[in-house]
C-alpha cells in the first residue's frame, strides 16, 4: 500500500470544484473550427513546447511499455524480439485460472498483509493524533510527533538492517535481552519464520507510515471549532467524554475517506519491501502479487506468464478504483477520477 | 477555554504519558542502538542494551571510507538524489503550469493523457523489456530519466497554479513576455512551498530507491548506490569479505554492517530536522480537507 498515494484524492476533491469555475472560460470562443484551432495552437505553442518533455516522458516510460501487454498473449522466448513471439491467445490466463492454485494463497498473503496494514495505520494514527493533541505538555507532544514522522522518510534497506540489529536470532539485541532475563530460551526467528512474517510486515507498514497519517488527522484535529468543546464542557461533560462525543465524531469523515481512497490499492505492494524482507524460509506467508510477478518474470524468466499476471492485477485494481470513485461520489459528491 | 482537572484526569495524563513515552522508545531506539552499535569494540557493545557507545570504536568507519566502494556508492546516490528531483520540478513544473491554462488546446485530452498513468501501469516485464530496448540497462540514466515526469507532483503543481491568480501571467504576456518566461519569472516563484515539499520528497525517494538498481543495473558494481550496497552488504558475507581484503585487522562484520547502514541513513538525519516543517505543509497541500 502506498500511503503517500491517497495525497491525490484531496487535490482531486478540490480540482472537481475547480473546473466547473474554469469550463465556462474555455468554451466562450465559438468560431470556425479548424482555422481557429491552428490559431489558437500557434497562440499556444510556447505552453505546448513546454509541455513536450513531459509528455515525451510519460509517453516512452508508461505509454509505448503497455504495448509490451502483447506478451502476455505470445509465445515469447527469452532472446527474442519483443512481438517476435506467436500469438497464443488466452493460453497464459487460463494457466493462472485454471492449471495453477498459486493465485489462492497469493491473494491471501496479499490482501491480509495490505487490509491489515492499512486498516491499523489509519485507525491507529487517529489514536495517536487524539492523544498527541491531549497531551499538556506541548513540547512534548511536538518532539514525540517529530520523531514519529523518521520512519517514514528511511529506506526498506535501512529497516531491514535495523529488524536485523534488533530481531536476529542470535545477535538481535531484543532477543538476547529476552534470552538474557529469562522469558525465552532462545531467540525467536522473527525475520526467517513464517509464523512472525504478516506480524512482521503489518507492524513495519505501521511503524513507518503512522507518522504520516498522523499529520492529516491533526490537521482535522486544528480544525474542529473550539465552541463545540464548550458546550460539551457546560453540559458536564468529562475529559473522555469530550474526546469520545467531540473530537472523534468529527475525525470519523476523514477516517472514512481515508479509507475507501486507499482500498482502491488494495492488491499493490511495494516491491521493495518484500524483496528484502522475503526468503527462502517464511516465502509461503510473505510472497504477495507484486513478488510472484517479479518472481516469476525476471528470476525464471517467464515474460508471458509473469505479464498475463500484472494485467489481471492492472484490471482488477483498476476496477476496484472506479468501484472506490463511484462510493466515494455518492458519499461527497465530488469524484475522485 | 480552561477545564477542571479531576483525579481521572491526571490518571489519563498519566496513561497517555506512558503511551508517548513507549512510542518516542519505539521510534528512536532502533535507530539509536544501530548507531551506538557502529561506534563500539563488539566485545563490550555484545549483549548490552547499548544506551551509550561502549568502548568506543572507530575502526569500522576508517574501514568503509578507506574502501573506494563506499565512497563510489555515496557519490552515486548523491548524485540521483540531486540530479533526478531538479529536472524533475522543471518538467513536471512547466507541464504543470501549462496544464492549468483554462483554454489549453485539447486540454482534455492533456489532462486524461497526465493523469490516466497515476492509474495505469505497464508492469515490471514490459517496463524491463523497455528500459533495455532504449539502452538503459546498467546506464546512469535510468536513475533519471523515468522519473522526469512525475503524473502526482504534477497535479499538486498544477492544484496550486491555479490557486494563483490569473492576472499575474496577463501582465506578463502585456509586457510582450511569452509564456515560458510567465512561468519561470513569475509563477514558479510563486509556487515556492509546493516545489520545496516536491523537492524534499524527491531527493528522499531517491536517496531511498533500492528496486531499480537490482532490475536495471546490477552487473554494473559502478553504478551501485547506497542503499544497494548496504542491502548486499545486509544479504551475504562477500562484500564484507572484500572489503576487508587488505586490512589487517578488521572490524567484526556485524559493526561494519551497522557503520554502513548509519552512513546510508546519516543524511537523512541531518536534513530531517530542518525540513519536517516542510514535508508537513507539503502533505497538507495534497490531502483530504474533510
Amino acid at each position: 500500500m502506498d500511503v503517500s498515494l491517497l495525497g491525490v484524492f484531496g487535490q482531486k476533491l478540490m480540482e472537481g470544484q475547480k473546473m466547473k469555475k474554469a469550463a465556462p472560460a474555455a468554451s466562450m470562443p465559438v468560431q470556425s473550427k479548424s482555422g481557429r484551432l491552428w490559431i489558437r495552437i500557434k497562440q499556444q505553442k510556447w505552453m505546448l513546447l513546454m509541455m513536450l518533455p513531459a509528455f515525451l516522458c510519460l509517453l516512452m516510460f508508461c505509454y509505448i511499455p503497455l504495448s509490451g501487454w502483447y506478451l502476455a498473449f505470445s509465445d515469447y522466448e527469452i532472446g527474442g524480439s519483443l512481438f517476435s513471439g506467436k500469438f497464443v491467445g488466452l493460453k497464459y490466463f487460463i494457466k493462472i485460472f485454471r492449471d495453477s492454485s498459486d493465485l489462492s494463497y497469493l491473494l491471501r498473503n496479499t490482501l491480509v498483509i495490505n487490509c491489515s496494514s492499512l486498516i491499523l495505520n489509519i485507525v491507529l494514527a487517529m489514536v495517536f493524533a487524539v492523544l498527541l493533541n491531549e497531551m499538556r505538555w506541548k513540547k512534548g507532544a511536538k518532539l514525540v510527533q517529530t520523531v514519529s514522522f523518521f520512519p517514514y522518510f528511511v529506506s526498506w534497506v535501512i529497516a531491514y538492517s535495523v529488524v536485523w540489529s534488533m530481531f536476529a536470532v542470535k545477535s538481535g539485541v531484543i532477543n538476547q535481552f529476552l534470552v538474557r532475563i529469562g522469558a525465552l530460551e532462545k531467540g525467536l526467528n522473527i525475520l526467517g519464520d513464517p509464523k512472525y512474517s504478516w506480524g512482521l510486515i503489518i507492524t513495519l507498514n505501521v511503524w513507518k507510515n503512522i507518522g504520516y497519517n498522523t499529520i492529516i488527522f491533526l490537521a482535522a484535529i486544528a480544525g474542529i471549532s473550539g465552541e463545540q468543546y464548550e458546550a460539551a464542557a457546560l453540559d458536564g461533560a468529562s475529559r473522555l467524554q469530550r474526546i469520545w462525543f467531540v473530537t472523534i465524531p468529527n475525525l470519523l469523515p476523514t477516517l472514512s475517506v481515508l479509507l475507501i481512497m486507499n482500498s482502491g490499492w488494495i492488491l499493490n505492494s511495494g516491491l521493495e519491501q518484500f524483496f528484502i524482507f522475503s526468503n527462502s524460509t517464511n516465502w509461503s506467508r510473505m510472497e504477495v502479487l507484486d513478488m510472484y510477478i517479479y518472481k516469476f518474470g525476471l528470476k525464471m524468466l517467464d515474460f508471458p506468464y509473469s505479464t498475463a499476471m500484472s494485467i489481471i492485477k492492472t484490471i482488477v485494481s483498476i476496477a476496484l478504483l472506479l468501484t472506490v470513485n463511484w462510493i466515494t461520489k455518492k458519499i461527497s459528491k465530488s469524484a475522485v477520477i | 477555554m480552561k477545564f477542571k482537572r479531576t483525579p481521572a484526569d491526571k490518571i489519563f495524563d498519566g496513561l497517555n504519558g506512558l503511551i508517548m513515552l513507549v512510542i518516542f522508545v519505539v521510534m528512536v531506539y532502533p535507530f539509536l542502538y544501530v548507531i551506538n552499535f557502529s561506534l563500539s569494540t563488539l566485545s563490550q557493545a555484545t549483549g548490552s542494551l547499548l544506551l551509550l557507545p561502549k568502548g568506543v570504536n572507530l575502526d569500522a568507519y576508517t574501514t568503509l571510507l578507506g574502501s573506494g566502494t563506499i565512497l563510489h556508492a555515496f557519490f552515486i546516490s548523491a548524485a540521483r538524489s540531486l540530479i533526478t528531483p531538479v529536472l524533475s520540478l522543471a518538467v513536471s513544473g512547466m507541464a504543470a503550469y501549462a496544464l492549468a491554462s483554462p483554454n489549453l488546446v485539447f486540454g482534455k485530452f492533456f489532462k486524461t493523457y497526465f493523469v490516466l498513468v497515476m492509474y495505469l501501469s505497464a508492469g515490471i516485464i514490459p517496463s524491463y523489456v523497455f528500459i533495455k530496448l532504449y539502452g538503459l540497462m546498467n546506464n546512469f540514466l535510468v536513475y533519471v530519466l523515468p522519473g522526469l515526469c512525475s503524473a502526482f507532483n504534477l497535479i499538486l503543481i498544477r492544484t496550486y497554479i491555479e490557486s494563483i491568480p490569473r492576472s499575474l501571467q496577463e501582465a506578463v504576456y502585456m509586457d510582450g513576455g511569452n509564456d515560458l518566461q510567465a512561468y519561470w519569472k513569475v509563477i514558479f516563484p510563486c509556487c515556492k512551498p509546493v516545489n520545496a515539499s516536491i523537492l524534499l520528497f524527491g531527493i528522499l525517494n531517491n536517496w531511498n530507491a533500492f528496486i531499480d538498481t537490482q532490475l536495471y543495473c546490477s552487473m554494473e558494481t559502478k553504478l551501485y548506490t547506497m542503499q544497494y550496497v548496504l542491502f548486499n552488504t545486509l544479504a551475504s558475507q562477500t562484500n564484507i569479505e572484500a572489503l576487508k581484503s587488505g586490512i589487517l585487522k578488521a572490524p567484526n562484520s556485524q559493526t561494519l554492517k551497522m557503520a554502513i547502514t548509519v552512513i546510508t541513513i546519516l543524511p537523512v538525519m541531518c536534513v530531517y530536522p530542518f525540513l519536517q516543517k516542510d514535508f508537513a505543509s507539503g502533505i497538507m497541500l495534497g490531502s483530504v480537507k474533510a
